[in-house]
């Protein structure tokens, strides 16, 4: 009698225990970062001190207070991106004209290719988007505390606090954008290489001055397998093409742009696409292999010789 | 007459009470000011070293737990045993209140212990002189890793620090060179971790060495010639590949064959290594032509549909 009702106890713990485990996750997303205080105040320092110096002091520990009362003691589904226009406020800085880049389905591309500010300063090259890049969070409506257990996707809300973050982000990054402007786009993306609907449709688009901007530079690029879905002058990037001249910005595209497919060949170096021509010097591989470049130019001069020799005997 | 001589007598012991009660009281003053001031003076000049290096990087207790965590939380999350707190810990007691010349391996045993993890065999990546490009390439290639990519190069790299006798401990101001002591915090910190990270190696490594720099592309005076070779451990490396590489359009001080490089071969053989040499690593060329898209050394076959 004892041992069956031990079992049942035994057997009813269990599936109480799954059963709570089921029901256990709030939102569909993942929780917040582990560390993310951490992680963004020292993020906010390291850019500031080492990465970008020209942007001066920043209050870090202010920057993480203006962040965090963004979106705790607040109905995770209820955070504007206005909610962040203090944290915006203190981090804002200069981007430098020309350096902005724009991208769409092509994220770790574009990091790669800004190169940290070197080459371009893309969103997540600032300040700003560096302090949140690849981290996610979310807070709750009745405690000050962050929820690490999960976060709302956009499809359970819109109003959660990474996708407001975002969006007041890419709106600050495209109003303080200036010169030359790039965007980069995908060539292969299903759906095409510009989505209508999508962070740099609605927001960042919306936000460019025309006063400020001389020109909008797009590159298509498509991934070296392929496919070639979308091009310059065809399907989404036309549409693009003519939104922005409808604005009133001067507008070049290009399909891709070498620079970039340099970038993509250094990870498939024996694709076709990537094949240097044969007047590029060809790498010999070996043990500690012979000079390279010289017998080409040493035939050329020994023929020259030649020549001259038996001009010279025949005259 | 006894009492006029009295009442003399009595104002010319009041004036010598209130002589001496006046010394008094200005000698206790002078003590009083004279400790105060000394006192704000030590507070003024802490009297710290002077060196010739830029001192320790502001904030940094922020800069490397930020980066041990987001090192360890986003980009290697099966080192999640590492305790950041404690790391940050062990780096600040190797150098903190020490005179900075006087660091020894000892002081920075406990954070190497603390910090160090395996490395994949074969993923090895040294370098000489190639800074920039080594580590363009490692950001875009995950399959190679170089000691700046391990959690403690990571966390360390392009930071300084260095201690002093007197309060607070930290030089903010200035560090020492290598020319004015050699056992200074930074010098004993990277030689520390590149033997260490030469020990881990396994498998085939790679060294990318610079084919355009008139010096010569190898150098035993370099911290991978003068420490990391001599501490590939020959029973887990087998294989030494280099990658010798010229500035597109730069000089071709050396290749392959050069003087350097069949130094490096006759040093690691003599250890039973294998060696390959390969100029220009396809790879790495083309990650150099992003920068030069439209240089000779740089056109591809395939005719690619620029539209100006």
């Amino acid at each position: 009698m004892n041992s069956l009702f031990l079992s049942l106890l035994l057997v009813s713990l269990l599936f109480m225990k799954s059963f709570s485990e089921g029901q256990g996750k709030k939102w569909k997303g993942e929780g917040t970062t582990q560390n993310l205080e951490s992680i963004v105040i020292g993020r906010c320092y390291e850019y500031t001190i080492i990465v970008n110096p020209s942007v001066g002091e920043k209050n870090c520990s202010a920057l993480w207070e203006a962040f965090k009362n963004a979106f705790i003691k607040k109905d995770p589904c209820n955070i504007l991106p206005t909610d962040y226009e203090l944290f915006i406020n203190l981090s804002l800085h200069t981007i430098p004209p020309n350096k902005s880049l724009f991208w769409e389905n092509n994220q770790l591309l574009v990091s790669r290719f800004a190169d940290k500010t070197r080459r371009y300063m893309s969103l997540a090259d600032t300040l700003f988007g560096f302090f949140g890049d690849l981290l996610n969070w979310c807070g709750q409506a009745n405690s000050t505390g962050l929820d690490y257990d999960s976060c709302p996707t956009t499809e359970e809300c819109e109003n959660n606090a990474v996708e407001s973050f975002w969006r007041m982000a890419s709106m600050t990054y495209a109003q303080h954008s200036s010169g030359v402007i790039h965007v980069l786009l995908n060539g292969s993306a299903e759906g095409g290489a510009y989505p209508v609907k999508g962070f740099f449709a609605d927001f960042e688009i919306p936000n460019l001055q025309k006063d400020k901007i001389s020109e909008v530079v797009i590159w298509v690029v498509d991934d070296l397998e392929g496919p070639d879905r979308d091009s310059c002058g065809i399907h989404t990037v036309e549409i693009l093409e003519n939104r922005l001249k409808n604005l009133g910005h001067n507008v070049t595209c290009t399909d891709n742009y070498k620079s970039v497919i340099f970038l993509l060949c250094v990870d498939h170096p024996d694709h076709s696409k990537c094949a240097f021509s044969s007047s590029a010097p060809a790498a010999q591989r070996g043990p500690i292999s012979s000079d390279r470049r010289g017998s080409w130019s040493k035939l050329m001069f020994v023929t020259f010789v030649g020549f001259l020799f038996r001009s010279a005997l025949v005259y | 007459m006894p009492l006029q001589h009295s009442s003399a007598r009595t104002w010319q012991r009041t004036v010598l009470l209130a002589g001496v009660v006046v010394l008094l009281v200005s000698l206790v003053v002078a003590i009083i000011l004279a400790s105060v001031l000394t006192r704000g003076k030590q507070e003024i000049s802490p009297k710290m070293l002077k060196w010739k290096d830029r001192g320790t990087t502001r904030n940094l207790q922020e800069v490397i737990l930020g980066r041990c965590y987001s090192y360890v939380t986003a980009r290697h999350p099966e080192l999640g045993d590492k305790d950041c707190l404690k790391i940050w810990e062990s780096l600040k007691h190797a150098f903190i209140y020490k005179n900075p010349c006087n660091i020894t391996t000892e002081d920075y045993q406990p954070l190497m212990e603390l910090a160090s993890h395996p490395i994949p065999c074969n993923k090895s990546l040294f370098w000489s002189k190639t800074n920039d490009l080594v580590h363009r390439y490692t950001k875009s290639n995950h399959n190679f890793l170089t000691l700046e990519d391990t959690l403690l190069g990571y966390m360390a790299d392009r930071v300084s620090w260095c201690g002093d006798p007197a309060v607070p401990g930290i030089n903010y101001e200035s560090c020492p060179k290598r020319s004015e002591c050699e056992s200074n915090p930074s010098s004993v910190f990277w030689k520390m971790a590149s033997k260490m990270f030469a020990e881990a190696a396994c498998g085939v490594v790679q060294v990318m060495l610079n084919g355009s720099i008139e010096a010569g592309a190898f150098r035993s005076s370099s911290i991978f010639g003068s420490i990391e070779i001599s501490n590939l451990n020959p029973d887990k490396v087998s294989a030494v590949q280099i990658w010798l590489m010229h500035d597109i359009g730069g000089p071709q001080s050396e290749s392959c064959s050069g003087h350097s490089i069949k130094r490096l071969k006759g040093i690691l053989e003599e250890r039973n290594f294998k060696i390959t040499c390969e100029d220009n690593y396809r790879p790495v060329q083309l990650l150099q032509c992003v920068n030069n898209p439209d240089h000779a050394d740089c056109r591809l076959c395939s005719s690619n549909t620029e539209t100006p």
